[in-house]
């Protein structure tokens, strides 16, 4: 409503490349989608917890939960799409900025969804944010991927084998100096969401060849049954479901 | 100074680096007018439209826009001649057009230019006066329509609220002329209908409203008296006229035109029913903008003179209007009204009532949800324990609380807490767990625990609560399917398991819809029946689909024909929902989101939810859950969105239709026109025109009536849609209301032999003792005296055990649901009310029920009842 401090035609600074359109294009597109674009999720959130909350804006049409390429694992964003575009324009005004899994969301109008936006752009799979990230994010997956590589390849300097090597794990040094909340009693915590998530039928069929890929699998995304996990027709269901 | 005037236009009055932190409004406005003095020449035009922006989105600072435009005036006439004259022609459409906001502002910039010396006072008395007669016309009988009161009151109640903004003046320059409005609006006042609103309010007790209770306007119009009396002197409002008195007085001072208001709209009939939706229609058109909620007990909150909280109230709601979409501007300039003394518990206040208000607030409640949090933020030191205090108060008293507030409540306190980690001290609430089931407290703990582990997960909400470790038992389940047929060894095998196995092995293998129904047609009905086939069909897909909302909505677009076989008739579709609920009966949440999709793909239509919800397994937890009011909610509100869509789609179709045949006209005469040009060539008459550009534009004239076509027919499409869908939410209405008064019906306390009207609050002592003093009738809205009458109540209340029993209980849930529904859905119901009156509110239908469908439509109950 206030024109004096906010230029109602100015919906977004960031601008797609895949859009094929000229720039008036792109900002026309915006103006009248009714799909909108969530930003910085954690990998954990699920479908179910951005419904509640996106669902207090209007009516929700559908969810697209942006995937990792390689592990079709979620990777922090996804699009909402509403039937009406006051409703998605409520969602960018009243969601972008607050909390969803204790993460400052980012909600912004979107061009539309098209077959092949709902997976990472990134070089590793995730989006490319999580490339160069420097910071320890448990919520993203730890470090970003290249800082995740370096470690990788120190750690294999000094360890001669041994141990499994867990890429996400943070170095010793690091915990001391970590903020309250990512500490180790986080991780507990969402290895204990694992449990829970993953629903007992899988755990119980694990064979005595599967365990050793039970245990490394304690890190993944313990909302989501990925690839292997359980069945095999799980995964062909995922590339259906997401066409 | 390098700041732009925009910037000082837009910052003036805030302590803010701009103007270096200085609060000295003198300075401000000399700042500010050199820069403006500076760069007019340059720029008067852009000034021009920029000052009156901002007189209209930045209300709150009219004081000083009213100063600078004074100040320019003695340089330059005509800059604010035509400043007058603009805002008499905005006001004049703003009162034809009916827009309210634009009215009530534009009558304080008025009082803000005469203040300034810049409109002559006797021009203002004379439109307040041509307001007031509008408003003493549409009261009349004979003349005007007495259902539309609710714009007299408005046009009255803008008089009231500019007067703050000049009343002083008035009374200094014309007080004789000002004596004769204030006169005249007392006359009004003595005429026109007291506005009972007890549907609205966010408290009841079974006392109702106390006769003694006043309505907005008899309230402000006593703030205004009690202003009179104390000589208008107002602390909230900023007087920066006075130092520049000396010069202002120089200006020529411009006199406002006389104004006209919309004729009243005359009534269509004397009908009751007519009477009744007109009336509706005027409270949809001008509503009350506030009805306000007094959380906080007197010693605790601000205290501050009558007229002082009413203008920072407006302010406050000005800022909510304009700033909506504006994060950070709308908490700046609610935490920095330019008033001398602190606010926040009242304006604590005014944001709950806002969210609170009946029967909507102006905007989502999501909104007041992002002002709070900001607000939080931007106050840390003082908000969030006003806020903890509120929400303490409210939750004493939410057994009288309406439901819609108590759900809205819910979902914002749930999301409040989301966002600050879910820290809240739950242990002072841990004695809810020793009260029974369905108490209003107890069930409020319930509901905000569920929607925490929606918004969250089972685990992180079960943490936050361990210092209050009973509170656990009000957990929700942790979510998770439970799956009829899950193969497990060591258990045994049935039929149901290996058919599921079967139909996984189908889906699996990519087989089509119709080899899946044909195998059940085949396999599963002639052996074990339609219902054993729906159970399991419905729980092996139900469990394909269980992973997310995603997967669900695949299964449902890919299989749902499957579904929609099995089920044509309500009574499969009811058995349908059962096994929704049976297989997500941990997750209440996914019950209702399947629920949702399969009205959405049309497997199950809105009579059989209903119908499912008023079953008796649903109407048991109609006092302890609010699982099947969320389910019914969404029924409705789906129906009701579709029809919304509908009408907005044909609307458009409409305008296209229009543009469609314009072309196709324009199309057609263009060929026509170049056919028409002939020349004779060897003796036959042959187009002149080329054949390449005639082809092109038969090409264009055709292209344009197929378009026509096209639309036309979508059109029809969609019409024939929309009446379907008004015909289905006829039924819903029918079935709904049906419904409620069955069920109801069966469970009311009967009145008694000498017709006394039983009272379900019986037992509560909250009711007794405000039966006892209707002056405590604590929080209702309107009531200034009632605040003083909090601090003991809410001592009283602390912490009672919960004495309304289990049935008396479930009356009063019900009734309010039903009292919100017909609220809700008002406009909806009164469209279809000779229906409703013929087959629903017949006979001798409770007055309890007739109450509470009644009050929601705000319509007065039958003759003849002691309500």
């Amino acid at each position: 409503m206030a024109s004096l401090f906010k230029d109602p035609n100015k919906l977004s600074a960031y601008r797609d490349r895949r859009f094929s359109g000229t720039q008036e294009e792109y900002e026309a597109t915006l103006q009248a989608s009714t799909t909108v674009y969530v930003g910085n999720m954690s990998f954990y959130t699920t479908e179910e917890q951005a419904y509640e909350i996106f669902s207090r804006a209007g009516e929700i049409k559908k969810i697209i939960m942006g995937l990792d390429k390689n592990s079709k694992t979620p990777c922090g964003f996804c699009f909402i799409l509403y039937y009406s575009r006051e409703d998605a324009e409520d969602a960018v005004k009243y969601i972008s900025g607050t909390m969803l899994d204790d993460r400052p969301i980012r909600v912004d109008f979107d061009w539309g969804f098209e077959e092949g936006r709902q997976w990472g752009r990134g070089r590793s799979g995730g989006q490319v944010r999580d490339e160069y990230r420097t910071d320890y994010d448990p919520g993203r997956g730890g470090y970003g991927k290249m800082v995740q590589k370096e470690l990788e390849a120190q750690r294999e300097l000094v360890d001669y084998g041994g141990g499994a090597f867990q890429p996400n794990a943070p170095p010793q040094f690091d915990r001391g100096d970590r903020k309250r909340g990512y500490g180790d009693s986080y991780r507990n915590d969402r290895d204990q969401r694992k449990r829970y998530r993953n629903d007992e039928r899988s755990a119980q069929r694990a064979t005595d060849s599967d365990s050793k890929r039970d245990a490394n699998e304690s890190e993944k995304n313990p909302r989501f049954r990925e690839k292997g996990d359980s069945d095999e027709e799980d995964d062909d269901y995922d590339k259906r479901c997401r066409r | 100074m390098s700041t732009g005037w925009r910037t000082l236009l837009l910052r003036i009055g805030d302590r803010c680096p701009e103007y270096g932190g200085s609060a000295d409004h003198k300075e401000h406005i000399e700042t500010c007018y050199g820069v403006l003095s500076r760069e007019y020449e340059h720029s008067k035009d852009a000034m021009f439209e920029f000052l009156l922006q901002c007189a209209d989105q930045l209300p709150h600072k009219i004081p000083f826009f009213g100063v600078l435009i004074g100040l320019i005036n003695l340089e330059n006439e005509d800059f604010a001649k035509s400043i007058v004259d603009t805002t008499h022609a905005n006001l004049q459409d703003a009162l034809h057009n009916e827009n309210r906001d634009r009215i009530r502002i534009l009558l304080r910039f008025l009082c803000g230019l005469m203040c300034s010396k810049v409109v002559l006072p006797n021009s203002i008395i004379e439109t307040f006066e041509t307001l007031l007669s509008s408003a003493a016309t549409i009261l009349d009988e004979e003349t005007g329509n007495p259902s539309w009161q609710p714009r007299a009151d408005f046009y009255v109640y803008c008089i009231l609220a500019s007067l703050p903004w000049g009343g002083s003046e008035l009374i200094e320059q014309v007080p004789d002329e000002f004596e004769r409005v204030l006169v005249g609006i007392q006359s009004y006042i003595s005429i026109r209908r007291h506005f009972d609103d007890i549907a609205f309010s966010v408290f009841e007790t079974d006392e109702g409203n106390s006769p003694n209770k006043k309505d907005f306007i008899e309230d402000l119009w006593e703030r205004i008296q009690l202003l009179s009396h104390n000589g208008w002197k107002v602390k909230s409002v900023p007087k920066p006229h006075l130092s520049f008195e000396a010069q202002l007085v120089a200006g020529i001072s411009y006199r406002f035109s006389p104004i006209s208001c919309p004729p009243p709209t005359i009534s269509r009939s004397s009908s009751e029913i007519v009477k009744g939706q007109e009336k509706h229609e005027a409270d949809l058109k001008y509503p009350q903008r506030l009805r306000r909620l007094h959380i906080f007990p007197t010693n605790k909150a601000e205290n501050m003179q009558q007229i002082d909280r009413f203008v920072v109230e407006e302010c406050i709601l000005d800022v909510l209007l304009f700033f909506n979409g504006c994060r950070k501007e709308c908490a700046f300039y609610l935490v920095s009204l330019p008033v001398p003394f602190r606010y926040e518990y009242l304006m604590a206040e005014t944001i709950f009532s806002q969210l609170l208000l009946l029967p909507n607030p102006p905007f989502r409640p999501i909104y007041y949800t992002l002002v709070i949090i900001d607000l939080c933020k931007a106050l840390p030191g003082a908000f969030p324990s006003v806020v903890v205090g509120a929400v303490h108060a409210l939750f004493d008293r939410i057994s009288n609380m309406d439901m819609e507030c108590r759900t809205r409540l819910i979902l914002w306190f749930s999301h409040h807490l989301s966002n600050f980690q879910f820290i809240w001290p739950w242990q002072e609430w841990a004695y809810v767990k020793g009260l029974p089931k369905w108490a209003p407290q107890r069930v409020f703990v319930q509901e905000v625990l569920e929607r925490e582990v929606r918004l969250s997960y089972f685990d992180k909400i079960k943490q936050s609560i361990e210092d209050a470790a009973e509170l656990e038992g009000l957990l929700p389940p942790k979510a998770g399917p439970n799956y009829r047929y899950h193969s497990d060894e060591g258990k045994e095998i049935t039929d149901g398991h290996r058919l599921s196995k079967e139909l996984v092995g189908m889906v699996r293998g990519k087989k089509t819809t119709r080899d899946i129904i044909s195998w059940v047609e085949e396999q599963i009905i002639p052996a074990n029946g339609a219902k054993f086939a729906l159970d399991v069909i419905s729980q092996t897909l139900l469990d394909i689909g269980s992973k997310s909302f995603t997967h669900l909505v695949t299964v449902l677009e890919r299989y749902g024909q499957i579904i929609s076989k099995l089920c044509p008739n309500e009574e499969m579709q009811l058995l349908l929902m059962d096994e929704v609920s049976a297989y997500w009966k941990n997750s209440t949440q996914m019950i209702a989101i399947a629920i949702d999709r399969m009205m959405g793909y049309r497997l199950i239509s809105n009579l059989a939810i209903v119908k499912w919800v008023f079953s008796p397994a649903n109407v048991d937890q109609f006092h302890v859950s609010d699982r099947p009011w969320e389910i019914l909610r969404n029924a409705v509100s789906k129906t009701y969105n579709r029809i919304c869509d509908l009408r907005k789609e044909i609307q458009t179709l409409k305008k296209g239709l229009q543009v469609a045949k314009e072309a196709s006209e324009k199309a057609t005469r263009e060929l026509e026109e170049v056919k028409s040009v002939i020349e004779i060539v060897d003796g036959q008459p042959v187009p002149s025109e080329r054949p390449g550009r005639l082809r092109r534009l038969q090409a264009y004239a055709d292209k344009a009536k197929e378009e026509v076509v096209t639309t036309e027919e979508s059109l029809e499409a969609k019409e024939a849609l929309l009446s379907r869908g008004l015909e289905e939410s006829k039924e819903l209405l029918r079935l709904l209301f049906k419904s409620f008064v069955d069920v109801l019906t069966e469970r009311l306390p009967s009145i008694s032999a000498d017709g006394e009207v039983p009272n379900l609050r019986a037992g509560d002592p909250n009711v007794n003792f405000a039966a006892r003093d209707p002056e405590a009738t604590t929080m209702e809205v309107d009531n200034e005296n009632g605040a003083d009458n909090d601090s003991q109540l809410n001592g009283a209340n602390k912490k009672v055990g919960h004495n309304v029993g289990e049935l008396e209980q479930w009356c009063l849930c019900t009734l309010g649901h039903l009292k919100s529904f017909s609220r809700q859905y008002a406009t909806e119901i009164w469209s279809h009310i000779a229906m409703l009156d013929q087959e629903v509110f017949v006979g001798n239908i409770h007055p309890l029920i007739q109450k509470a469908a009644f009050s929601g439509l705000c319509r007065p109950t039958s003759e003849g009842s002691h309500l």
